[in-house]
């Protein structure tokens, strides 16, 4: 992997060829590993590293671009020529906004580990086969992947911006399937030392036993809880939905809701990036600085994000960056959270989830991997899963009890979520 | 580019060394144009080459892969000894069955796809003019707020060689229009656009799409939509335009067919499949009206790549049969786990690094053999029903059974006759209840292609190209709507 100064040196020397008004110039490396299998059985294994570059190039309010995986010194030449083409030949952009000034940038979290690096294809391989020998006593089968990466990304532009950061990053996800039931688990991290395999795997397992045998329900509307997981699967769309213009322009469900009570008031939803367990980007969008942002606060709409023109339209501050998103939930455990619980339903996990209707965030998705019926606060059978039709904005408005938020994935630091009347709409036989 | 007799050969005797009863060494590049506008804004005009090689070995029934981006003798050397290490590391959870990967001659070909007018030759300059006047056009209707529009062009040149002694060099190029408006009109929003997919050829295809005689329909189409009252719930007959079949097609017969899914290998991401290998001339997967065939060698169809990843030469067979389930789609090294000698040339990676797994074929629904059935007449014979076009959402479950799928535009039929547009329909239903539930196909005039750009499946995850098509279709009896707030 290349230094930071080498790196830097060499986006000068690019940008020093363009002569064009202004350009900006990504690089990123990345070395990776990933080992999957399915049927108790490594299916595919394979790992390799890769260079990229991509160069913006602008002349006045004309720009245009082009990326390459060839970073010979033909292959930068054919980059320059094919982005200054570009952009020399494309028509004005009203829209363009000129390059960002260079930026402090915040702290954030350390997220380079070399225990990550050095992991090897034999530790990895070492670390599935407990998870397929464990599936195997107990007559399951298991399927998964297990992927570790470590790289650099740096952006550079003509007006003296520069940012360089490193990476790694550890990612294990395992599904079991018994005969009738399965159960799923994942876990992401920068340091391999912070995950443990063995315990994912026992969950995995657990669930999946528990899982065995479920029984038949009706749609219909229910008390769910949502663990941090589902909580993530179902909220996704709406994060992505938080689009400034598109609420002004009317076609998005957050139109004329700024300022607006639109969740239950327990509900908070921040981006941050000083937070050591879920470490942030210190840039987003073009280079520009990361910084906090509230979108939800008790309930209330504070801020939709806004790209860079809108932004300048509105004259406002562009949002750079969204993940990782926080809420906070409240001071207990997901297991007091159920036992909270007079009559609803467990979901571990959500599937297939896509837009229905995007002016009101109707989503469609189904459970999986682990489904069940909860009585008087206490999990009393598996249930046989079920389609969705429901909004994330009704979810959230409907929150009647929360736990202490966990990590999800590498951008979300979520809590298990309660709340009335979601909306089922039919059975699946799906195991 | 590289030495083209040497550095396959390099990385193969080292396989060969260790002893491995296959390896492979791929060379892919895939090379992007794309002009894009959203509103009325010209956003990006961008070129990307992305390249690099990957070496594949199977050492003991177990596979190593490494890949990159430097591409000499001894990063080719090196590559391989990784891949047998990875291979080796792999025995460490190895199947439990004895591996065999089915025989293939070796062939030796050079092949281009086809492609009247190259995509790369035609001035960004005059894409960016095509969509900016399209998008201004609609951006100009009454009630549209936002348009996009993209013009895309994809040329993969991909080099096989492996042990079999093929040595393969295979270019094939895609043409890619994307058009469509959004409308926000009575509190109200939803769009409409081009429907027809993509296509192996230059851009001849961007041409014949008549996107700006066409563009001011769709917004106006998507206002109509804004202004059209809710599709009606309950149980109808459905009839199905060839664009939104495709989508139902792809989800329903096409994944569900793949034999690695049906194995197991997916269940962690996409899921698994109802069908068994023991379905096969067993299972009755829709009516005797319905026939679905895999066709790799589908003129213009964007699986047609003449060889798969696999080094297997592409060949059409038929997978669904007057309803009959008759085949799978199938790979060398899932082929013979359930008894068959051969592949039918399913496996595709996306791009040099990914490694090659079992894709759904091009697959189509066969025409009717009737060209009297028409579009009016499926419809004439519907008293009650919805007639969709174009694609909207689609979601199905992780054993590809109980799916929903929305649409681009809704008429409702009422005594024989289309009567109005309705909006935010969905249809619901089980996989082999719908398919069965098909009693009307229109004729070969009807035919009408999709090219689909984006499948995804796989970890890490891969996008995949296949081409789709039908004929208008009748479904009795679905439940339509169901999905609302």
């Amino acid at each position: 992997m290349k230094t930071e100064s080498a790196i830097k040196a060499e986006l000068q020397a690019i940008l020093e060829r363009v002569d064009a008004t202004e350009a900006e110039v990504d690089y990123g490396y990345s070395n990776q590993h990933a080992t999957r299998f399915g049927e108790n059985a490594i299916t595919q294994n394979m790992g390799g590293e890769n260079e990229h570059l991509y160069l913006t190039v602008a002349f006045g309010r004309k720009h245009g671009s082009a990326s390459t995986t060839d970073l010979s010194a033909e292959g930068k030449e054919r980059l320059i020529k094919s982005a200054v083409e570009n952009a020399q030949l494309s028509p004005e952009d009203p829209e363009y906004v000129k390059l960002p000034a260079p930026q402090t940038y915040p702290q954030t979290a350390k997220s380079y580990f070399e225990d990550t690096v050095c992991l090897t294809p034999e530790k990895i391989a070492g670390d599935v086969a407990i998870a397929t020998n464990a599936a195997k006593s107990e007559g399951f089968l298991s399927s998964g992947l297990f992927c570790k990466s470590h790289g650099c990304s740096a952006i550079a532009n003509s007006k003296g911006l520069f940012s360089y950061d490193q990476g790694s990053g550890v990612s294990y996800s395992l599904t079991v399937h018994g005969p009738a039931g399965s159960g799923s688990e994942s876990v992401t991290n920068e340091s391999y030392s912070r995950i443990n395999p063995n315990s994912l795997v026992e969950r995995a397992i657990n669930t999946a036993k528990a899982a065995q045998n479920p029984q038949d329900i009706e749609p219909g509307d229910y008390t769910v809880i949502f663990e941090p997981r589902a909580v993530r699967d179902l909220l996704s769309y709406m994060f992505w939905s938080l689009d400034a213009r598109s609420a002004d322009e009317g076609t998005s469900a957050f139109a004329g809701k700024l300022g607006q009570q639109i969740v239950s008031p327990k509900i908070s939803i921040e981006s941050k990036i000083d937070n050591s367990e879920l470490p942030a980007s210190r840039r987003g969008v073009a280079g520009l600085a990361a910084r906090p942002m509230t979108w939800i606060k008790d309930g209330v709409l504070k801020r939709l994000r806004y790209d860079r023109f809108w932004a300048q339209e509105k004259e406002t501050d562009p949002d750079p960056n969204i993940h990782p998103v926080f809420i906070a939930g409240e001071d207990r455990s997901q297991e007091d959270l159920i036992a909270s619980c007079k009559n609803g339903v467990l979901v571990k996990r959500l599937w297939y989830i896509r837009m229905v209707d995007a002016k009101e965030l109707l989503l469609t998705g189904m459970t999986r991997d682990g489904f069940f019926k909860i009585n008087n606060g206490e999990i009393t059978a598996p249930l046989k899963n079920l389609r969705f039709n429901e909004s994330p904005l009704v979810f959230l408005k409907n929150v009647v009890g929360m736990s202490r938020p966990e990590r999800v994935d590498s951008g979300y630091s979520l809590p298990a979520i309660m709340s009335n009347d979601f909306t089922f709409s039919s059975k699946t036989d799906s195991l | 580019m590289f030495e083209k007799s040497k550095l396959p050969s390099i990385a193969l005797n080292i396989a060969d060394q260790a002893g491995a009863s296959f390896a492979d060494f791929r060379y892919q590049e895939r090379q992007n144009n794309q002009v894009f506008v959203h509103r009325r804004a010209l956003k990006s005009i961008n070129d990307s080459v992305n390249s690099g090689f990957s070496v594949r070995v199977l050492i003991d029934g177990n596979w190593g892969q490494a890949s990159g981006t430097i591409i000499n003798n001894d990063s080719v050397a090196q590559a391989m000894k990784k891949a047998i290490a990875t291979a080796k590391a792999s025995a460490k959870a190895p199947k439990d069955y004895d591996v065999e990967f089915c025989p293939e001659k070796g062939n030796l070909e050079t092949l281009q796809g086809p492609c009247e007018e190259d995509p790369f030759l035609v001035s960004n300059k005059e894409k960016a003019d095509l969509l900016l006047d399209c998008c201004n056009r609609m951006m100009d209707q009454p009630g549209i707020v936002s348009a996009i529009g993209a013009v895309a062009a994809v040329r993969l040149h991909r080099v096989i060689a492996n042990t079999d002694g093929s040595y393969l060099d295979l270019t094939n190029t895609f043409s890619i229009p994307m058009l469509s408006a959004t409308a926000a009109v009575d509190g109200d929003s939803q769009s409409r656009g081009y429907q027809e997919g993509a296509s192996q050829a230059g851009f001849e295809f961007i041409r014949k799409a008549k996107l700006a005689e066409r563009c001011v329909e769709w917004a106006k189409d998507a206002v109509l939509k804004c202004k059209a009252e809710e599709c009606p719930k309950g149980i109808m007959d459905l009839v199905v335009d060839p664009m939104n079949l495709s989508l139902t097609m792809h989800e329903s017969v096409g994944h569900p067919t793949e034999l690695d899914r049906i194995l197991g290998w997916e269940a962690n991401m996409a899921g698994r499949s109802f069908v068994k290998p023991e379905d096969i001339d067993n299972l009755q997967y829709g009516s005797e009206l319905v026939n679905f065939t895999a066709n790799n060698i589908l003129e213009n169809g964007v699986g047609s790549w003449f060889y798969d990843d696999d080094g297997v030469k592409l060949y059409s067979f038929p997978m669904v049969k007057n309803g009959l389930l008759v085949n799978l789609g199938m790979t060398r090294e899932t082929a013979p786990i359930i008894g068959r000698g051969s592949s039918n040339g399913c496996c595709r990676a996306q791009n040099y690094d990914h490694f090659p797994i079992n894709r759904i074929p091009n697959l189509y629904l066969e025409p009717g053999t009737d060209d009297s059935v028409t579009l009016d007449t499926l419809i004439a014979d519907v008293e009650k029903g919805l007639y969709v076009e174009g694609m909207g959402s689609f979601s199905i479950d992780q054993m590809r059974n109980n799916f929903q799928f929305g649409g681009d535009m809704f008429w409702l039929i009422e005594n024989g006759k289309i009567t109005k547009p309705v909006k935010k329909a969905t249809y619901q239903a089980q996989t082999t209840q719908f398919w069965n539930s098909c009693d009307g196909i229109a004729g070969p005039s009807s035919w009408r292609p999709h090219g689909v750009m984006n499948c995804g499946k796989g970890e890490p995850m891969q996008i995949m190209c296949m081409t789709h098509g039908a004929s208008p279709a009748r479904f009795r009896e679905i439940m339509i709507g169901g999905a609302s707030i």
